[in-house]
């Protein structure tokens, strides 16, 4: 039976995913002229197909024009045409605009299964076998830990319900991390390269896995260091160059790369848009920030907060001394947290990003301990920021459904309080106010004078958490970061060979990270057997 | 699985069915009720839980999915029991969809539009047909859900004090993910859940020995939906036998009196109201049409369509090799309609509903023969299948839904011995396919087929390893080998069935892509794609053949379970 639980596992997540399909998308389903971010995609499979290379960036922009990077496109080629196979009316140019047939909706709904099995899936499965490898015993928790990440909620709704393709960005990037750990960092380079090139929005991660790679430079000495710094530099900017080659010389002219970049970075739009549960949406409702300064100023304002953000992941990550993998999630949830809650133009559909280290820090708790606290607590009041899109969009039973079954499968009881840590009272209050929430609106209609009161009052109540989350995260890193170090230190100068192990996630330095609570850990007793082993298994 | 040890704190931070279904026992607290005459106390545990909670959250998500007219059928139900006094529910034609369920189906209706009124009035309006705002969906789906707790709750307590738990423990977890409730009920939209969980409770009863409850139930469950006649035999002759007879064979008058005023109260409340007022026979033609034809639309897998299609191959064959016999023409021209209408034969004889009736009654004797001899608990189990089973093997006009029927009291004997089980396995594979046809939307079919392939691994494969048997002789050898082939044709079938449509969309598509690159080419105008050309090729013969295989296969499949399962059960001791 033990052989079949996963290929259980794997499969029940595909039925839930595709379940999930079932229901209504994006706001706009049945809303014409624009439709929604349904449309957006169909529309760029339609374009792809249809017209040449050079136009994909400047055909038509006010109805969907094309805003994000090549490998977007060139996917959306991809199900184009497959897609015209079935049914060239699905994307017949300019004719096919706000198409809605049974046909073409499951033939979508499968471009995101498809992708999402062929990128995400992997990655998190690889992702459990490389990152917890010390449990290979415990079959039945990794593959725990593989449900606890492949069921996100947050994620199935917003791919699988709203309808995007978040999933293949995130996969590229756990890709990435899954090589970090091998030690492949040339192919990890190249698989986040691939992950910026789906979506900008991978960017958020740049700040943590720069400095990694760049700590990892400085860490391993001036030559070796030299030498794996031009290597990952050639690898990614060939990997970009190619990405972008149809918009470079000799194959255009060399303005015509413009046209995408501008389009991929558009600084021409608002300071945040709808409701988010960010800074800036937040303290908005007392501080009107667009009536005090100018878009510029904002812009540079913004930039400067983002980057005093993230800067504790980078300088936790690079000091040289010890580039610790293991830092690596805590650092990648500071700089996108930071680039969600101060950067400019965030959807809120942009919480996905910090949601990813989230849960894989979560995916390796111990249930009840602080971490696991945390991460839950994250996952749900981002599931519960986004409430206003998913109601919008007529998917209030499928967060219903999400939000129930991962909580039960992850075993998380937010209303037991047993340590009396600070994240369990939070949780308390911050569920009591969520269902509060549920409830007046269920019961109230809004006033007239604020018909988005229940969104605003949304984005105040999940922001404090977001930004608690950041500071956390900040905190986990300094102390694992510090106890790391006072290991470092004790183990004397000359053992280079020997810390060089630290790089990969299993390493001696477990049992102190493990006792601040903070390691990618289950269970005491696994890492003090593997402990005592530690130290013999050199990379 | 290995180990009863198994760690705890690990198997909190999430268990899924599969690990559930194995997990052991902790002791004798764990199989034994506390108090098992309380039916509020359920005892669940964690693992039970989950697969109550994750199965609910996937009902849930199917909330959006393709609903059949059986929704609009129950909706008007809802309606036309709120706004109309009961001398007008068997009578009202407002809607083609009349009622025609007993009576305490139609009371249960009324009872569930009284919260209906309240969340939407336009629910229960009587001539507002069709209605399909998300209100009426999420507030009938989850009446479907509500109404299945009865299900659970007696799968449940099955579990507790079954002889083994364990075993029991994947059964009731196989009856409550059933993937045919989830087809029926969940997607299609029928209350199946609900009252094959009465008739497992009624079951139940009998295995507690508490006949007389027991006997309560099914009549109750009569006055549901007449379709339970079909287990009625098996009823009638195990509790004749077992409780209002002695061991000897003596009548005792107090338990035949007691068994047969109770069975009569549950007839007045149900019928009572409607013999009052002389509906009876107004109410009676509502619930046995008696005009429709031999085979259902697409034929359920049963004698009737093996015989259905051997007189398609036989007049085949007749019409290439020119012999000379004597055709219907009438049976002629209904093989040409393909699977729609009355079914005519054209070479072998016509089958009346007579014939249906007097055939069925015949094989059923046989096994209640052997059930009036041995009417223990086990028995009473294996001649209740095969009630239900002869019925729908031989029954006139039998819809693919009553499948259930048989696959539902077959699951509890599924655990007695190999060769049960093995008949269970081929008659739920052939049983749960036979029901995929019920769907026909593409995104409702990855779900059905996945859902189905994810329960026979859930459920086969803990049941395999507890109850393999190795075959002993050269004839089981084949057979083992046999079956196997059949099983793994279901694979081969499925995809037969989705390829034949899909090719013929790949023609449609590339004559419509011919269409498209025209346009493109800088024409002017473009002509539109001729609607009538694209109905006329979807509706070719093409369309009914992978109904008309899937039929074919699956009856093979159920007729060889049948005479598995009357063989296992005739020679069991």
């Amino acid at each position: 039976m033990r052989a079949w639980v996963l290929p259980c596992v794997l499969l029940g997540s595909v039925l839930v995913k595709w379940a999930m399909g079932l229901g209504s998308y994006s706001a706009g389903q049945g809303t014409p002229p624009l439709f929604g971010d349904y449309e957006a995609q169909r529309h760029w499979m339609e374009i792809t197909v249809h017209l040449p290379v050079r136009e994909w960036y400047t055909y038509d922009l006010q109805y969907w024009g094309l805003d994000y990077p090549p490998l977007t496109a060139y996917v959306s080629w991809l199900c184009g045409i497959v897609g015209s196979w079935f049914d060239p009316a699905w994307f017949a140019l300019d004719r096919s605009r706000g198409i809605e047939t049974p046909g073409s909706k499951v033939y979508m709904r499968a471009t995101v299964l498809a992708l999402d099995t062929l990128v995400y899936l992997p990655a998190v499965l690889l992702f459990t076998r490389v990152w917890h490898p010390h449990r290979s015993k415990r079959s039945q928790v990794r593959n725990v830990a593989l449900i606890t990440v492949l069921l996100q909620p947050a994620l199935l709704l917003i791919d699988f319900g709203h309808f995007q393709y978040n999933s293949v960005m995130l996969g590229f990037t756990l890709l990435a991390l899954n090589c970090f750990a091998k030690n492949r960092d040339l192919l990890g380079a190249f698989f986040f390269v691939l992950s910026l090139g789906f979506k900008q929005m991978a960017l958020y991660y740049a700040p943590a896995i720069g400095s990694y790679l760049i700590g990892k430079c400085i860490y391993l000495g001036p030559k070796d260091g030299l030498q794996l710094f031009i290597r990952l530099a050639f690898v990614t900017s060939v990997t970009f160059l190619l990405l972008f080659l149809p918009w470079l010389p000799p194959f255009a002219p060399p303005r015509a790369i413009l046209d995408p970049v501008s389009r991929i970075f558009p600084f021409d739009r608002g300071l945040f848009e709808d409701k988010v549960a960010n800074f800036w949406c937040a303290s908005n409702v007392v501080f009107k920030w667009r009536a005090w300064l100018e878009r510029g100023a904002l812009v540079k304002l913004s930039a400067g907060l983002t980057a005093l953000g993230f800067l504790p992941a980078v300088v936790t990550l690079s000091d040289g001394t010890t580039p610790v993998l293991r830092l690596l999630p805590y650092a990648l949830l500071t700089s996108s947290m930071a680039f969600f809650l101060f950067s400019f133009q965030v959807h809120e559909k942009t919480i996905l990003l910090p949601l990813l280290p989230v849960t894989l820090l979560l995916s390796g708790a111990a249930p009840d301990s602080g971490p696991f606290a945390w991460c839950a607590l994250v996952n749900n009041v981002a599931v519960f920021s986004m409430w206003p899109l998913l109601k919008k969009d007529g998917l209030g039973t499928q967060y219903l459904a999400a939000i129930v079954m991962w909580n039960r499968v992850i075993g998380y009881r937010p209303f037991r309080v047993r340590e009396g840590m600070f994240v369990q009272y939070l949780s308390m209050v911050v569920y009591v106010t969520l269902l509060l929430l549920h409830v007046l609106e269920m019961l109230v209609p809004p006033p007239a004078r604020y018909p988005d009161l229940f969104a605003a009052l949304n984005v105040l109540a999940s922001t404090p958490v977001f930004v608690l989350t950041w500071l956390w995260s900040i905190k986990c890193g300094a102390q694992a970061l510090w106890a790391l170090g006072g290991l470092g230190a004790g183990a004397g100068a000359g053992s280079r060979h020997k810390r060089t192990t630290t790089l990969s996630p299993v390493k001696e330095g477990e049992e102190r990270v493990q006792a601040t609570g903070l390691g990618f850990g289950v269970a005491g007793e696994v890492h003090q057997r593997r402990g005592s082993k530690g130290d013999a298994r050199t990379t | 699985m290995s180990s009863p040890l198994r760690c705890r704190t690990h198997v909190q931070a999430g268990r899924r069915p599969e690990e559930i279904l194995e997990e052991e026992p902790k002791g004798l607290d764990d199989i034994e009720p506390k108090n098992p005459s309380s039916w509020w106390h359920l005892d669940a545990s964690a693992s039970e839980w989950d697969i109550f909670i994750l199965s609910t959250s996937l009902k849930l998500l199917l909330f959006p999915a393709y609903r059949s007219t059986d929704f609009e059928v129950h909706r008007n139900w809802l309606a036309i029991t709120h706004s109309l006094p009961l001398s007008q529910w068997y009578y009202d034609t407002t809607s083609e969809w009349t009622l025609d369920y007993p009576p305490f189906f139609a009371y249960f209706e009324k009872l569930l539009s009284i919260p209906a009124a309240f969340i939407d009035r336009r629910i229960v309006d009587l001539n507002n047909l069709n209605y399909g705002a998300w209100s009426v969906v999420a507030y009938q789906r989850t009446t479907v859900i509500v109404a299945e707790l009865v299900l659970a709750a007696v799968a449940l307590k099955f579990v507790r004090g079954a002889v083994d738990p364990l075993m029991q423990r994947i059964v009731s977890a196989s009856l409550v993910l059933h993937p045919g409730f989830l087809i029926v009920d969940h997607i299609h939209f029928q209350y199946n859940g609900f009252m094959f969980g009465i008739l497992l409770w009624s079951i139940y009863m009998a295995r507690q020995g508490d006949k007389l409850a027991s006997g309560f139930l099914f009549a109750v469950l009569l006055n549901f939906k007449h379709i339970y006649m079909y287990l009625a035999p098996a009823y009638f002759v195990y509790l004749l036998r077992s409780f209002c007879m002695s061991p000897q064979g003596q009548l005792l008058p107090r338990n035949f009196l007691l068994l047969a005023n109770i069975v009569l109260v549950v007839f007045v409340v149900s019928l009572g109201p409607f013999i009052l007022m002389g509906q009876l026979p107004q109410l009676l033609s509502r619930l046995f049409p008696f005009t429709r034809g031999l085979n259902h639309a697409y034929w359920a897998p049963n004698a009737w369509a093996l015989v259905t299609a051997a007189d398609r191959v036989l007049l085949h064959i007749v019409k290439q090799t020119g012999v000379k016999l004597a055709l219907n023409a009438s049976g002629v021209a209904s093989t040409s309609r393909g699977l729609v209408g009355d079914t005519v034969f054209a070479v072998l004889p016509n089958v009346k509903p007579i014939h249906t009736f007097l055939v069925t009654l015949l094989s059923q004797t046989v096994f209640l023969v052997k059930l009036s001899r041995v009417p223990t608990y086990k028995s009473f189990l294996g001649a209740l299948t095969l009630c239900g089973y002869t019925s729908y093997m031989f029954g006139w006009h039998v819809h693919e839904k009553a499948i259930l029927l048989v696959l539902v009291p077959l699951s509890l004997l599924a655990p007695e011995s190999y060769a049960y089980f093995r008949t269970f396995t081929i008659a739920s594979a052939a049983g749960v396919f036979s029901l995929f046809p019920l769907l026909f939307t593409p995104a409702e079919i990855f779900v059905e087929v996945l859902c189905s392939i994810l329960w026979a691994t859930l459920i086969f494969v803990p049941l395999n390893r507890r109850l393999y048997e190795f075959p002993r002789s050269l004839p089981s050898v084949i057979m083992d080998l046999l079956e196997k082939l059949y099983l793994a044709g279901f694979l081969l079938l499925q995809v037969l069935v989705m390829a034949l449509p899909a090719l013929e969309a790949w023609i449609t598509g590339a004559r419509q892509a011919t269409g498209a690159t025209k346009c493109i080419a800088g024409e002017f105008s473009c002509p539109e794609p001729d609607p009538a050309q694209i109905t006329k090729s979807e509706a070719s013969n093409l369309a009914f053949l992978p109904l008309m295989m899937t039929s074919v296969y699956c009856a093979v499949g159920l007729v060889w379970a049948f005479l598995r399962l009357s063989f296992i059960y005739l020679r069991q001791e």
